[in-house]
């Protein structure tokens, strides 16, 4: 049952998605997270156990990433592995019999219509245990607002690409904040740095995903 | 190479340039590099990838690209200002220094248009997200490469009266404040290129460059002081060629 698991961690790392799958070239022909997982739900092994495997693939993929041993690529085909196992265990989240670790509400700030990079961390956090709801670009600081009422205990993303755009990042989180001050607020995207964010009153930047990971988990209520 | 371009404005000296995507130099291994495989082989499958986008590329670009050759009436040290045709840019002290011999400046823009843009994000909703982040990025290096022609066909044009060029420099980069970006369109006929601006300074189609190029006797083309800017993982630190090194300032 363990083996049956981590082989699905392993595709998770290797963005292994499923069989017919060329890539990784070494895995070529292999069955892939797809199949994997179908089998070890039969074999019983319980989602969580599978859910927890994904993690650790998760990580280890994000951990190379921030050491820069991979690129983009890579991370997209261990978020495609990871989309493939969810396809699977999205039956016992409805059920309740999973849980997600928490709730994680992303957006691009208003003025700012760059999204992959937003993408990019909506994807590694879901496939680390957590439910998103990807607000999308240009998005107001009221629809945030609406979003953590509507999500009680979430933790909340902000991108932003553009310097300009840097003012309405800081507006979102002084306006989320002066409603929600408990709310935890994590900021990212290429104008920003640590002091920057800690300025606009954020509670936490990452550059990588894997650090927005960090940053939740150490955050879980 | 020679490119042919077509006045927009005789007067106002305003150019647009004809590039066809025949034109432009763009390789699987120019992708590569701007993603990250620089000095590296990327995995085969995503190399193949690339050569896939690549192969429809042509028929997704509409590519566009201009400029205006304005006198500099004024430079002002203190600011680290320019003053062009009664529009006062302050692209602040590490490209200042690189114009303020300039006599002339070219501000230019080029675009690819919508359509690999649209391609992309359609790809991305579908669940193609590798071939999606692939059509993004050959649009990011098409761009650069068009930007690149421009960049050379003004150095052309200015050698034939004896004049040297700069680097070009972008608002948004080199600690110039990207709200210039509407000073610089200012300077432009409305919608050049089919470029607009958003409020917050973004060009639509996103796959545009705009920027600054000075002109003069006394000018020279430099490697980029990359480490002098504070942004670590600006475009152009991670564009450097193979074998190109950021110029360390002592």
């Amino acid at each position: 049952m363990n083996d049956a698991s981590e082989k699905i961690g392993v595709c998770i790392e290797r963005g292994k998605v499923n069989k017919s799958s060329p890539y990784p070239g070494d895995m070529a022909g292999q069955d892939g997270a797809d199949e994997l997982t179908v089998s070890a739900l039969e074999w019983g092994v319980t989602p969580d156990k599978i859910l927890s495997a994904c993690n650790i693939g998760m990580q280890r993929i994000g951990e190379k990433f921030g050491r820069n041993e991979v690129f983009v690529p890579e991370l997209l085909m261990s978020a495609k592995a990871m989309n493939a196992v969810m396809t699977h265990l999205k039956p016992f989240f409805q059920s309740g019999n999973v849980k997600a670790k928490g709730k994680f509400v992303i957006g691009t700030v208003a003025g700012d219509l760059h999204d992959i990079g937003k993408n990019l961390v909506a994807m590694v956090v879901e496939g680390n245990g957590w439910e998103v709801i990807d607000l999308g670009v240009d998005v107001k600081p009221s629809k945030f607002i609406s979003a953590v009422k509507e999500n009680s205990g979430c933790i909340v993303g902000l991108s932003a690409l553009l310097t300009t755009t840097m003012v309405n990042m800081a507006k979102t989180v002084s306006e989320i904040k002066a409603v929600y001050p408990g709310t935890k607020i994590i900021v990212g995207g290429a104008p920003l740095t640590y002091d920057k964010a800690v300025k606009m009153g954020a509670d936490g930047y990452s550059p990588d995903p894997q650090g927005t990971v960090e940053f939740l988990n150490k955050n879980l209520l | 190479m020679s490119l042919k371009y077509l006045p927009v404005d005789v007067e106002k000296e305003i150019y647009e340039v004809e590039i066809s995507f025949k034109d432009l130099s763009i390789t699987r291994k120019e992708i590569e590099h701007d993603i990250g495989y620089s000095g590296i082989s990327a995995p085969e499958h995503f190399s193949g990838i690339i050569d896939a986008v690549l192969s429809r590329a042509a028929d997704k670009c509409g590519i566009r690209a201009g400029y205006r050759i304005i006198d500099i009436q004024k430079k002002e040290d203190a600011n680290h200002g320019l003053l062009l045709d009664g529009v006062f840019f302050s692209p602040d002290k590490i490209i200042y220094p690189q114009i303020k011999k300039a006599e002339r400046a070219a501000m230019f823009a080029v675009t690819i248009g919508r359509e690999m843009e649209l391609w992309s994000g359609e790809l991305f909703r579908r669940g193609e997200i590798l071939m999606g982040y692939m059509a993004d990025a050959a649009a990011s290096s098409i761009v650069e490469n068009i930007t690149d022609l421009l960049h050379d066909h003004i150095r052309s044009r200015m050698l034939e009266s004896e004049m040297k060029i700069t680097n070009r420099y972008s608002p948004g980069y080199c600690n110039w404040n990207v709200s210039e970006q509407h000073l610089l369109f200012s300077l432009l006929p409305k919608n050049f290129c089919g470029i607009s601006l958003t409020e917050s300074s973004l060009m639509l189609p996103v796959k545009s460059v705009s920027g600054i190029i000075g002109i003069g006797k006394n000018v020279r083309y430099s490697k980029y002081n990359c480490n002098r800017c504070a942004v670590k993982d600006c475009t152009y630190r991670t564009r450097r060629r193979p074998g190109e090194k950021a110029v360390v300032l002592k």
